[in-house]
């Protein structure tokens, strides 16, 4: 797997490395008076970053099958990764529309109950503490802003 | 002399009463973080910094940034000590600066004597603090008159050997270091360009305008990442935990344990000041010398009481060393430095020879709160051992879910954009895969915050010469900088190329 990861990491980085340098050509004539202008870093480090790349794949492709057969995999958990990621994106994304209280509560209980199953009381109490307690240390005590609930709850 | 009377002033901010509270809740949460698996000194720092952001909004902008950094620190050293808490009761290291605590200190706790070894971890940790201390003391004024001379060509090879040094020891290939270098400095070119002001990669996307936050950045890679991690390897601990026992050392524990305390201290010191080297080799070495000299080396491994007091010590000696070249020529040779520094920025504090004229109360506040810190990380943990033993239990279940959900309040409450959030998730996901793949992290972190600051140096040196490069290389310092900065990265690729066994740090 690592071996296949490199091969796609080092095309990664090399495609971002060319887009970096040709998107700096663009960057070029705006500069004022001085001749070292704000696109001579990025095209530098951009033409770095393609060359060791270039590396990276050399030494993939002669790489060594030691490394790519040594061990076993462990299998890895997708489905709890995924909903979690899943959960955590549909969190962040809706945060400011259903509020701080309601999104983090529910995040949080889905959060628990997909890494252990039941135990539905404990879960509750810990997700309902957590996000009003954070909510209200940090708007009251603190005085931060937070979008608090959803405005059609008319809770402030 | 005037050293010391900025010294006291320091000492008189550090024990306002804020500041103690806040040096006390650093420490007391770092110490939580380090003995907490899945989050090291790294994520603890980068998930506090909003934390600690919010606490402080109500203060002036100066002694918010000496009261943030005060509590940020006492985090990071925490965090060390508490790391070593996790290698004696369960054998599994809290972080890779505690991994060699583990060959000794578990033993000791197997024969019944976890005490001891917790006790003689933190007195050890406590005595390298105040010796990295004092040597930072002695050292942060004369170094700061130097780096104070140089101009910008001479800061911009500083920069690069700083670079240079944390990718070549970093992780296991040194060109997937070098890409997360390179990475790292050009996501920070994104956004509105300091010294023209020209927009750059923005694609007229107003929140790209400010450039990507380090915070976000550092927080998503770090702490998510490790959550992902641990979700997706059901790595969730259960190990056995070995109760504690009798917690003060005997005065033959004290009296074995004395010289390596010394010597890791000292060791541990110089290393930690290297950039790049840091608290993992720090420990590694010092074991290993202790090995070396000791009467009788076949104990090692056996439950020695030595081979926990010297890595400790050495461990905690390096995190206070590589306070000095972060504040005194503001480059941070570190993961954990690099972001402390990220936090010193974001309350308008930049780093460096300046810090000591223009913010001398943070820089010194700084210095007398981590005396005060480690003062209060004895007086916690030898009462609190066992408090700290029982965090271990914390079931993942919960803690996994609410790492994710002080990430995201974290940010929110710094950023207020929901582009951030998203931000965050991407950066955990690349930084699990990344880091799975031998890909260090704490290079693009470094690169990241380091980047504007190398951008304005070399263009204000190239704009002094005409766009003439070979001014780096005619002024002498620049140059020898820059050479060191070469042989950083060449020395171990010749050894690995002669088939030697480099020892590399793997947390950085």
């Amino acid at each position: 797997m690592n071996r296949i990861f490199d091969r796609y990491a080092g095309v990664a980085f090399l495609l971002v490395g060319a887009a970096f340098v040709w998107e700096s050509r663009k960057i070029g004539e705006s500069s004022y008076g001085s001749n070292v202008g704000p696109d001579i870093f990025p095209m530098g480090l951009g033409i770095l970053l393609i060359l060791l790349s270039a590396r990276l794949l050399y030494e993939t492709l002669r790489g060594r099958m030691t490394d790519a057969a040594s061990g076993e995999k462990p299998r890895l958990d997708y489905k709890r990764f995924g909903i979690l990621v899943g959960a955590a994106l549909l969190y962040a994304y809706f945060l400011e529309d259903i509020g701080y209280v309601l999104g983090t509560f529910l995040f949080l209980l889905l959060g628990f109950q997909v890494i252990e199953r039941g135990r539905w009381l404990v879960s509750l109490l810990v997700s309902a503490l957590f996000s009003f307690g954070v909510y209200y240390l940090f708007v009251q005590v603190l005085e931060g802003t937070l979008p608090g609930f959803p405005s059609w709850m008319n809770l402030g | 002399m005037e050293t010391l009377q900025f010294l006291a002033d320091g000492f008189a901010s550090a024990l306002q009463w804020q500041n103690l509270l806040f040096a006390f809740v650093g420490v007391l949460i770092g110490t939580a973080v380090g003995v907490l698996p899945g989050i090291g000194p790294m994520s603890g720092v980068a998930l506090l910094i909003p934390v600690t952001a919010t606490l402080t909004s109500g203060q002036d902008p100066a002694s918010a940034a000496t009261s943030a950094i005060i509590l940020l620190a006492g985090v990071y050293y925490g965090a060390m000590y508490g790391g070593s808490t996790t290698s004696i009761l369960l054998n599994t290291p809290g972080e890779s600066s505690s991994v060699v605590t583990t060959l000794d200190g578990y033993q000791m706790a197997r024969q019944g004597r976890a005490g001891a070894a917790l006790s003689i971890a933190a007195i050890g940790s406590f005595v390298a603090g105040i010796v990295a201390l004092v040597a930072l003391v002695l050292l942060a004024k004369p170094l700061s008159e130097v780096a104070i001379k140089f101009g910008p060509a001479e800061y911009f090879s500083l920069m690069l050997l700083g670079l240079a040094a944390v990718s070549g020891l970093a992780g296991k290939s040194m060109t997937k270091a070098l890409i997360m270098t390179v990475l790292g400095l050009l996501l920070a070119t994104i956004g509105m360009d300091n010294v023209s002001g020209v927009a750059r990669f923005t694609y007229n996307v107003p929140v790209l305008y400010s450039g990507l936050e380090f915070l976000t950045v550092a927080v998503g890679l770090f702490a998510l990442g490790e959550v992902f991690k641990t979700v997706l390897h059901r790595d969730y601990g259960g190990g056995e935990i070995i109760k504690v026992g009798r917690v003060l050392p005997t005065r033959q524990d004290l009296k074995e344990s004395a010289g390596p305390i010394a010597r890791g201290s000292l060791l541990g010191f110089f290393i930690g000041v290297l950039p790049g080297a840091g608290a993992t080799l720090a420990s590694f070495f010092s074991y290993i010398m202790e090995k070396k000299l000791s009467r009788n080396p076949e104990k090692f491994g056996k439950g020695a009481i030595a081979g926990v007091a010297a890595p400790e010590s050495a461990n905690n000696a390096a995190s206070g060393g590589a306070m000095i070249p972060l504040l005194t020529l503001g480059i941070p040779g570190s993961g954990t430095t690099a972001i402390l520094m990220g936090a010193l920025i974001m309350y308008n504090v930049q780093p460096g020879p300046l810090l000591f004229e223009d913010h001398p109360g943070v820089a010194w506040g700084l210095i007398a709160s981590m005396f005060i810190g480690n003062l209060m990380l004895l007086v916690l943990n030898m009462p609190l051992v066992k408090v700290f033993a029982k965090i271990i239990e914390t079931p993942p279940k919960y803690l996994l879910p609410i790492i994710i959900a002080i990430s995201v309040f974290g940010v929110y409450a710094v950023q207020y954009t929901t582009f951030d959030l998203l931000l965050l998730i991407g950066c955990g996901i690349a930084g699990y895969f990344l880091a799975q793949n031998d890909y260090p992290l704490a290079p693009l972190v470094l690169g990241l915050v380091l980047g504007p600051m190398i951008e304005n140096n070399m263009r204000r040196a190239l704009t002094a010469s005409n766009g003439d490069f070979s001014i780096f290389l005619t002024k002498p310092i620049s140059l020898a900088f820059l050479l060191v900065a070469v042989l950083w990265l060449l020395v171990p690729l010749l050894l690995k190329l002669r088939g030697k066994k480099v020892i590399i740090n793997e947390e950085a």
